[in-house]
């Protein structure tokens, strides 16, 4: 469509306060912003472990409701929602094999969202994988570190992501 | 090497809307660490509206599965609502769903720009740079209010922020608004009235 097709288009300029004040002297510097950051995310590092293990006993107890046959819109968003939450706290507080399993499961729900067959099997392997991932020394690995458990779930998914619903 | 950029967001006055408390946490963490004082934190759309109707905000952070009906239709409320001062105000809609799809759904709302979960203090202080330092236009349409679509990343100015996964992408048909006018009314009185 030509700009002529659209006389009624109004294009102004706008400088928001937000620009206005961001723009002022005396802002700290990109690298010292980022360095100030990350202490603070260290400062909460400590009830990360508690937070987790509240948002996998929420995520178990969504799981148990489900079944294979029952409407996934009863409990897939809420089991996505905390596996997403548990993926990107995960990654930013840095506990990277719990990141790695929740990113796992994340893709199982949603592939099941968008179809799949319902594996309960695969979903619980999942909530166990979590647990383990967020206890001692697991909490601390990177995926690399743990072949076979990584391995192991990438089939899972693979499998389920595969596996078309037969209504 | 050019100078790394520079933002003061001392007194900017931010909202942070996330149905996750520790995730508003660590963001608000975050923009602590940026040198942000005033920072509000909220879980739903409702009280996004309703602390809109009280106050100046001057950039908000919003998920895009805010509940209750998720953060791209209360974007083009915001941006719809012909009386609201904070009509014009930066929006960086936060989401773990990066697909092409998303992004423009999002900037098709009127979101000034997309923060992918999880996040990093870089990638949120490059998103807020590239917001303060690269001014965008307005456009007015009888199907869009908001920034300038037309735009693409080329960094902070000389280039520093650039990501290698940064890229163009085409001006998308208008898919109209996901709620009616109406719903955008009722949605504003219903905050003022303080109902959820």
């Amino acid at each position: 469509m030509s700009d002529t097709d659209k006389p009624e288009a109004r294009i102004f300029t706008v400088e928001t306060r937000f620009q206005k004040l961001a723009r002022r002297a005396g802002g700290i510097p990109r690298d010292q912003a980022i360095e100030q950051a990350m202490a603070q995310i260290e400062e909460a590092r400590p009830g990360f472990d508690d937070w987790v293990g509240k948002e996998l006993d929420k995520l178990a107890d969504v799981i148990k409701t489900a079944r294979p046959g029952m409407p996934t819109s009863d409990w897939i968003d809420l089991a996505g929602s905390h596996s997403r939450q548990v993926r990107d706290v995960g990654t930013t507080m840095g506990f990277e094999l719990l990141t790695y399993v929740a990113d796992s499961l994340c893709e199982i729900l949603d592939a099941v969202a968008a179809g799949a067959e319902l594996n309960m099997d695969s979903i619980t392997c999942h909530l166990d994988a979590l647990y383990l991932a967020r206890q001692r020394p697991y909490c601390n690995m990177k995926p690399d570190q743990v072949p076979e458990l990584t391995s192991g779930l990438r089939r899972v998914v693979e499998h389920v992501s595969t596996s078309p619903h037969e209504a | 090497m050019a100078a790394s950029p520079t933002i003061n967001l001392r007194d900017l006055v931010v909202l942070i809307a996330d149905p996750s408390s520790y995730l508003s946490m660590i963001a608000h963490g975050i923009l602590r660490g940026f040198g942000t004082n005033k920072v509000l934190e909220v879980r739903n759309s409702i009280d996004v509206l309703q602390t809109l109707s009280a106050q100046k905000i001057d950039i908000l952070l919003c998920d895009s599965r805010l509940p209750p009906h998720g953060g791209l239709s209360l974007t083009r409320a915001i941006r719809r609502k012909v009386d609201n001062e904070n009509r014009m105000m930066p929006i960086l809609i936060m989401t773990s769903d990066t697909r092409e799809g998303t992004i423009r759904q999002s900037r098709d709302a009127g979101a000034n720009m997309v923060l992918a979960k999880p996040m990093s203090p870089a990638s949120l202080y490059d998103r807020l740079a590239w917001i303060a330092l690269t001014p965008r236009q307005f456009v007015d349409t009888p199907t869009y209010f908001g920034p300038d679509r037309r735009f693409k990343i080329e960094g902070y100015p000389k280039g520093v922020g650039r990501r290698k996964s940064d890229h163009v992408i085409e001006v998308a048909e208008e898919a109209g608004p996901a709620l009616g006018q109406d719903d955008i009314d009722n949605l504003f009185s219903a905050a003022r009235m303080g109902k959820d």
